[in-house]
């Protein structure tokens, strides 16, 4: 790839070339500008006033730039404790995530044994099973246990739920990537007098860094996105999550009427994926369409 | 081996054990659920009653619940027919040799990236506003009154406004999957064909969606994935409950399972059951009808 990159950007501009992908040039800048536009107006409006934004000057910032939306957004409508939460589950989700799957997907990688066939097609099919379908045994068998009138207890089993929705795809993803790493390392580990499971730890875990990265930005950017499961067992406005919250917030919105404050709240529920994306954008595109082979 | 044996069993164990209690056993339940009549989710095994095939019996002979069907069967007709051919004319053209593929790319794919929540309220709040909305600016600056005047969220419009707002986030991925496609066949085929003479229309189509055939497959699989799911646009671009206009199979069954109870839900976990399972034969249809109709063995995967 890096070659063909190299060779493309030598290349002098063909004029007549460049004219026959006008049209194709056209749809794109268009695509880009409502993009631009859309994402664009809202943060401007989110620094701008409800006023302002109702007479259609939300971006000529006629009385400066509001940066006490986002204080107020932050500190009285419940968006730190939110924000906080997701980071939390997230951030906590994902290294078990890691931690359950990696060896998993080695071992279902490198051995053949009786049921590898059977985990890794359950694993697959799973992928494709409506959410609706496991939600309601879930729910009884949860309520059965009375972990939801418990805070800790309620916050441990929604990061038990982001982890187990999750295993069947962040496995299948690494379990590809572990196929593609030689065997010789094992060979030479053992020959050193490496026990297989240290030499997981030691040598193939750190090898498989980039394939572990790519799953880890994707299952953050999915457990931050969650939406369902949180609705069902995140009752509490401590426990919400901020897809959840940010939901209730646009309701409440209709009758407090503070526009400028929602956007301000919209923005910071999405900021989070958005800056991954801006440093990673290369890494998580190259990474939708290797997930999605096995 | 014998080394190995612990070793396989420790690594594993973990996964399969979770993959046991929030697949398998869920899956099986809401399967047996299905059949029996059960007011509450919560209610012991002992407190259910064999029903038969009367669940289904009852949801098809529901309005609200066909209504709902036919929305989703709008969605994924519709709004698949909308995603997947614009997001293939977008790889098209990002493979056609155009500049800053990347960056156009990365654009097309941001939506997606971005919480659904966060994205449908920006349509809703700020594309469709009837005061401030993008698209009454849009329309007031080229004269077009009457479009400018348009009550987008209204209930003649509601369920338009809802698929495009939808489709938008979705292409960005679907673009993906096409571009992955295309990226795989060689160019010395379609070189081969320029010598040849064939010129780009047909060679976009006698070549490239010819050999895409398995690609599409995946396209329409995981579309069929994600509007199965779909929920939470429906949740937000309806006002009141059980809004006919956006309802979807999985709002109906979450409004009979966990929604206030009232006239319009009486509460039955079991139905809610039955409305899962139809979901998934429905994916696993459409899975076996492409596995029956679209061979994939032109590319190498």
């Amino acid at each position: 790839m890096a070659k063909v990159k190299r060779k493309k950007k030598m290349e002098p501009i063909n004029w007549h070339k460049e004219a026959k992908l006008i049209p194709g040039y056209l749809i794109l800048i268009l695509w880009v500008i409502f993009t631009v536009v859309l994402l664009g107006w809202v943060i401007g409006a989110s620094f701008s006033t409800t006023k302002e934004i109702y007479q259609g000057n939300a971006l000529k910032f006629l009385s400066g730039f509001h940066f006490e939306n986002y204080v107020k957004a932050w500190s009285g409508g419940n968006v730190s404790t939110f924000f906080l939460n997701s980071l939390e589950y997230s951030l906590i989700s994902c290294v078990l995530l890691l931690l359950i799957c990696a060896p998993a997907a080695y071992v279902l990688s490198r051995f053949t044994f009786l049921g590898n066939k059977i985990i890794q097609t359950s694993f697959v099919s799973s992928m494709g099973v409506p959410v609706i379908m496991i939600v309601l045994p879930l729910f009884s068998l949860i309520s059965a246990l009375g972990v939801l009138n418990n805070i800790f207890a309620n916050k441990v089993l929604l990061i038990f739920l982001y982890v187990g929705i999750n295993i069947p795809y962040t496995t299948i993803f690494l379990l590809t990537f572990f196929a593609n790493i030689s065997r010789t390392y094992e060979e030479a580990a053992a020959i050193d007098g490496c026990p297989p499971m240290k030499t997981f730890w030691k040598i193939m875990f750190p090898m498989a860094q980039s394939g572990l990265v790519t799953v880890t930005i994707f299952n953050f950017i999915n457990i931050w996105n969650e939406y369902f499961l949180s609705l069902i067992f995140a009752n509490s406005d401590k426990l919400k999550p901020v897809a959840v919250g940010l939901y209730g917030m646009i309701n409440s919105m209709k009758y407090t009427g503070d526009w400028a404050g929602m956007f301000a709240a919209v923005v910071i529920v999405f900021l989070p994926t958005f800056i991954l994306y801006i440093f990673l954008s290369e890494k998580i595109i190259g990474g939708v369409t290797g997930g999605i082979k096995g | 081996m014998k080394k190995n044996k612990g070793m396989i069993i420790l690594f594993l164990l973990p996964a399969v054990i979770l993959f046991c209690l929030i697949f398998l056993y869920p899956i099986m339940r809401t399967l047996l659920m299905s059949f029996f009549k059960i007011t509450g989710v919560t209610d012991s095994m002992d407190m259910w009653q064999f029903n038969g095939i009367g669940n289904y019996t009852k949801l098809f002979s529901t309005g609200l619940f066909v209504t709902s069907m036919t929305n989703l069967a709008k969605i994924w007709l519709f709004g698949g027919i909308i995603v997947l051919s614009i997001s293939l004319l977008l790889a098209v053209i990002l493979t056609s040799g155009v500049r800053g593929k990347k960056f156009f790319r990365a654009i097309i794919y941001l939506p997606n990236i971005v919480s659904a929540v966060a994205l449908a309220t920006m349509w809703l709040q700020y594309v469709y506003s009837p005061k401030f909305g993008l698209l009454k600016t849009f329309f007031t600056k080229l004269g077009l009154e009457s479009l400018s005047k348009t009550q987008w969220l209204d209930n003649e419009h509601k369920f338009g406004a809802l698929l495009i707002a939808y489709c938008f986030g979705m292409i960005g991925y679907h673009m993906l999957i096409w571009l992955s496609g295309i990226e795989r066949i060689s160019p010395e085929l379609f070189e081969a064909a320029t010598i040849d003479g064939a010129n780009k229309p047909a060679q976009f189509r006698y070549m490239t969606l010819p050999l895409l055939k398995g690609v599409f497959k995946t396209n329409i699989t995981m579309w069929s994935v994600s509007s199965v799911a779909f929920f939470l646009w429906s949740q937000l671009f309806s006002t009141v409950t059980a809004d006919t206009k956006t309802i979807t199979p999985m709002v109906y069954m979450y409004t009979k399972v966990f929604g206030a109870g009232n006239s319009v839900t009486e509460h039955d976990a079991g139905v809610g059951a039955a409305v899962g399972v139809i979901l998934s034969v429905c994916v696993v249809i459409i899975f076996t009808l492409c596995n029956k109709f679209i061979k994939d063995d032109e590319l190498e995967f």
